[in-house]
């Protein structure tokens, strides 16, 4: 398999990624993927921010580093919201896009209205500040509040009151 | 499903997590990515290598940096460095890392020592420091009151040593290029400040002062807890005079040692007017950098390479400036351009 992918992309064998690396890319990677989905709601966008985060920890941080997983998810998340401002700056046609090939709806009609209220919605979580913007992408990825405040070097204490006014700002920002 | 979830819902992707391991390695090979060298630091020392040994160490850096670019005159006290202009100066952790100390050189002796204090407000700032403290009109959300701390001006001494130097080099096996025998107990005045430094809460983090729950993030998980999330400094930048040393000297002996690599002596030989401007040093592998307009004048901007954090350093009217924070870059901008 790996030979075969290599031979695919059409690169020579290097000298191979450390195991403990490996090992954490395998036990996060399904979850990072799903934190950028979430925020930019287009699997491809989803995973080309996967890879970014993981080259970015694997440049700077030890496979090893108990922080790891933490510091994966919050890049995920800001690196995702990132991808999402520049989309949106754009423009809408290409936000729309993005939702239209993620959408997976039958009906061509049903579909590009889906594809709208995603991209709505998405603009919206843009146009929040960058930590409530991040709070509600990691938590509705099912991160717990400790590996939230893990991750965003917050209190375990207070991400509920800060969850709280995050939705009511989303909530406000998709109304408008 | 709460109105949120719904809202945030997205398919079910489907992850072939082998194949996107594959996709990794070739990219890593493709484009040599290096990993992290082993021992490397831990995550609040990152955020001090991205922030506090950005900002904080600035002053130390530039001060080896106008090591590299004085000049002067024989037998005659005269003021060398003066900067006018900023220019980022790439450096390698490997750069930071096996660059000599100052203090391999010579001896450092602080006539008055920097002791930044704590000021209750804006205008003791003002008086302290003699100098006109401004305000950004302009403050992203989620960023709350300030807290002022003022550096008085400082000053020292660096005498040169020749004993010294050959003394730290046979510490570190390292055999480095013998000093000049008219730098050998030559010295340099240094001059620094005053500066006035403004910490901004993050309001979206809870600022309880006990800790007592015992819940909090002091783990160090992440890069960016406990930082303000955003500062604005301004302060007098560093002058040099010197009694005696000539430029080429200096700067050849010294980008000669080893540690310095051949590519920081190349960018910091091509500075066109060593003497008015003040090299900032922008570590590479973890930050990039770029030329921006700031209240009218050129800056350096300096993003770090997460994406989490921004910096933004410009001089005018004789006043070094600098705001930074976990802020994008339109926002630190914003802030510069809304000082008054």
């Amino acid at each position: 398999m790996e030979v075969a992918e290599r031979l695919r992309l059409g690169t020579a064998p290097g000298q191979g990624l450390p195991p403990a690396f490996e090992e954490l890319f395998r036990k996060e990677y399904a979850r990072v993927v799903a934190i950028a989905h979430r925020v930019v709601a287009d699997a491809d966008e989803a995973e080309d921010v996967a890879q970014d985060v993981f080259v970015s920890f694997y440049r700077k941080h030890p496979a090893e580093a108990h922080y790891a997983a933490p510091w994966l998810y919050a890049a995920a998340a800001h690196t995702a919201l990132n991808v999402l401002r520049s989309r949106e700056r754009r423009g809408k046609r290409d936000a729309a896009e993005a939702m239209r090939r993620d959408g997976q709806v039958p009906d061509p009609a049903q579909a590009a209205e889906t594809a709208e209220t995603r991209s709505e919605v998405r603009a919206a979580l843009g146009r929040l500040p960058d930590r409530s913007a991040a709070l509600l992408a990691l938590r509705y990825s099912g991160l717990s509040y400790e590996e939230i405040a893990a991750a965003l070097g917050l209190r375990q204490s207070s991400i509920g009151t800060l969850l709280r006014r995050a939705e009511d700002a989303f909530r406000k920002e998709v109304t408008k | 499903m709460s109105d949120i979830e719904e809202m945030l819902s997205v398919s079910e992707p489907k992850i072939d997590t082998e194949r996107a391991l594959a996709r990794l390695r070739a990219r890593v090979d493709a484009e040599r990515i290096a990993p992290v060298s082993r021992g490397a630091s831990a995550p609040r020392r990152v955020a001090v290598n991205i922030w506090v040994r950005g900002l904080a160490a600035a002053a130390t850096v530039a001060l080896v940096a106008t090591l590299l670019t004085v000049s002067g005159l024989a037998e005659t006290i005269l003021t060398i460095f003066e900067p006018k202009q900023l220019v980022a100066v790439p450096i390698t952790s490997t750069d930071l890392n096996s660059a000599a100390s100052f203090g391999a050189y010579g001896t450092l002796t602080w006539t008055e020592q920097p002791k930044p204090y704590d000021v209750p407000d804006i205008r003791t700032a003002a008086r302290e420091s003699g100098m006109t403290v401004l305000t950004p009109s302009n403050l992203p959300q989620g960023v709350g009151a300030p807290r002022y701390g003022v550096m008085p001006k400082t000053t020292a001494t660096f005498t040169f040593s020749a004993a010294k130097t050959t003394q730290a080099a046979a510490a570190q096996k390292r055999t480095p290029p013998p000093m000049p025998a008219n730098i050998d107990g030559s010295k340099l005045f240094i001059t620094g400040g005053p500066a006035v430094v403004a910490f901004y809460t993050d309001t979206t983090a809870t600022t309880g002062a006990t800790g007592a729950s015992g819940a909090t993030s002091t783990s160090g998980a992440s890069p960016f807890s406990g930082m303000p999330k955003l500062i604005v400094a301004q302060g007098k930048p560093p002058v040099v005079q010197s009694d005696g040393v000539t430029v080429d000297q200096l700067q050849s002996y010294l980008l000669a040692q080893p540690g310095i690599s051949p590519q920081l002596a190349a960018q910091i030989r091509a500075i066109k007017d060593p003497s008015s401007t003040l090299p900032v040093p922008i570590p590479v592998d973890m930050a990039t950098s770029k030329k921006v307009t700031v209240q009218g004048v050129e800056g350096i901007f300096v993003g770090d390479s997460t994406g989490l954090g921004s910096a933004v350093i410009w001089q005018k009217d004789g006043i070094v400036y600098g705001v930074a924070g976990t802020l994008t870059e339109q926002q630190v901008l914003a802030v510069a351009n809304s000082l008054h």
